[in-house]
């Protein structure tokens, strides 16, 4: 035995990297983030007019309709000790991240995904993290963000749309209905409107950088304010009211 | 015997310190006088009264503590008609006063003076400091705009520094990546106060810029009301 411990063992390389593989599956299997991680899900029967409001802390959130008469409502936690308790109230289901935790110190990241019938209206809001909300055309799509994250709306058809955070671009893809209300800002972040072309609205573009370009949306009744950083003025004869305001970045109309 | 005398001698007579001769006579009058009569009764009832309960009031709690009270009080009054001279200013009897000093203590004087004085300006200039990094770092000129806009952002300080401080209670229970965040976007909101406030600076009568710096201010305010919850 003790001749055997001294002289040298030979291993193949085969035998090297499947000792390799195993370990390295033990370690994932043992990282404490691969225990961390815990899901929630949960489903709510959907009305005519249902409004989803989340308030999260930090964390991704992805909004999305399906052509299913219910809430889904999905919840990825990085702490375990994280609590999240979708509440259904009347027509309204509600997520508070912050009132289930309060108490429970740091709760790290929880990321959402939220799946809902296209007529729904969407109050969200957070302290840190991105938003993306598709195809949704229901009364009301809010997108609040305290500090820094991208909101990315696309295929939006809503009557009001609010979208504001910190740091971080703001895409909006969408239509803009006659007699609502749109509103747009960041601190520091760039901003793009696509509409369709024949989109009308009244619109209030305000960007100290200047950096405002309406492309074909721009028309000689536009009024120059402020040296070049705010553009008032009437497209088509939509009655629908735009504002979009950045403090560092730009403004950016395209066609859709 | 008239009143007056009768009146002096009462007390010796409830004490039974008077003579016979005196006492008989005193005793006469008091038989034919109802005034003094009266007096006599009641000198009689206190004495006996205080007789009948001695030893049942109470000492003072300190007797000394007593006694020097009682002293300060009479020595006050004593003083009182030295105070009572003419109103004199404090500046005044300041000025009157006469100092004498011995070189050495002149020296220590004046050394205190220029350390009371030395501390002073550097205590008052670290506020300063202070109060610029805290502040935007443009300073207006004097117009009814630049009024206006010093006034707001005053009224916003004030707000801003008591979220701040609840933020700042707050802020140990949060994840580094959540400090880190909030660090980031205060500095971002506070370069757009301070472009604007620059951008004031060169134009005071900018309204665009004043819109854009109440916004900014606005949104400064309401993200440390919402850090100051978690």
């Amino acid at each position: 035995m003790s001749i055997r411990l001294l002289s040298p063992i030979r291993f193949s390389v085969a035998q090297i990297f499947s000792a390799l593989v195993v370990l390295a599956v033990l370690c994932s299997c043992a990282s404490p983030t691969a225990h961390a991680q815990r899901s929630v899900s949960k489903r709510f029967p959907a009305g005519k007019n249902v409004r989803v409001e989340l308030k999260n802390i930090s964390g991704t959130i992805t909004v999305e309709s399906w052509n299913r008469n219910e809430i889904k409502i999905t919840a990825s936690l990085e702490a375990p000790t994280a609590n999240v308790t979708p509440k259904l109230m009347g027509e309204c289901v509600s997520i508070d991240v912050m009132g289930d935790n309060r108490g429970r110190g740091d709760v790290g990241d929880v990321n959402f995904k939220i799946q809902l019938p296209q007529d729904s209206s969407v109050d969200i809001e957070t302290r840190r993290g991105n938003i993306t909300v598709s195809n949704i055309r229901g009364g009301l799509v809010r997108a609040h963000i305290t500090s820094e994250g991208d909101i990315t709306l696309s295929g939006i058809s809503a009557s009001q749309v609010l979208a504001q955070n910190t740091i971080g671009d703001i895409f909006f893809d969408g239509d803009f209905s006659r007699g609502g209300t749109y509103q747009f800002q960041s601190t520091k972040g760039n901003i793009s409107v696509r509409i369709p072309s024949d989109s009308a609205f009244r619109l209030v573009a305000q960007a100290p950088t200047k950096k405002i370009a309406l492309n074909e949306f721009w028309n000689n009744g536009f009024k120059n304010l402020g040296d070049g950083r705010k553009f008032v003025g009437d497209v088509g004869d939509g009655r629908s009211s735009v504002m979009v305001t950045t403090f560092q970045g730009s403004i950016t109309f395209l066609r859709r | 015997m008239n009143c007056e005398k009768c009146q002096e001698l009462v007390g010796e007579l409830v004490d039974g310190a008077l003579s016979p001769e005196d006492e008989s006579t005193l005793t006469l009058h008091l038989e034919e006088c109802l005034a003094c009569s009266e007096v006599r009764n009641d000198l009689q009832s206190i004495v006996s009264f205080c007789q009948s309960h001695r030893g049942e009031y109470s000492a003072p709690p300190n007797e000394t503590a007593l006694w020097l009270r009682i002293r300060n009080v009479i020595e006050t009054e004593v003083q009182l008609p030295a105070t009572a001279l003419p109103a004199q200013g404090f500046w005044s009897r300041w000025m009157s006063r006469s100092w004498e000093l011995s070189i050495p203590q002149l020296a220590a004087s004046a050394a205190a003076m220029v350390l009371i004085v030395s501390l002073g300006t550097t205590v008052l200039l670290r506020r300063w400091d202070n109060g610029a990094g805290k502040a935007p770092v443009a300073t207006l000129p004097n117009s009814d705009a630049a009024t206006r806009v010093r006034d707001r952002m005053r009224e916003q300080q004030q707000a801003m520094d008591y979220w701040n401080h609840r933020v700042e209670a707050n802020k140990v229970r949060w994840n580094q990546q959540m400090r880190d965040t909030f660090d980031r976007n205060v500095k971002a909101l506070d370069e757009t106060v301070n472009e604007r406030l620059n951008e004031l600076n060169r134009n005071p009568h900018d309204e665009f810029s004043e819109a854009m710096l109440n916004a900014a201010l606005n949104d400064k305010l309401a993200m440390l009301r919402d850090f100051s919850d978690l």
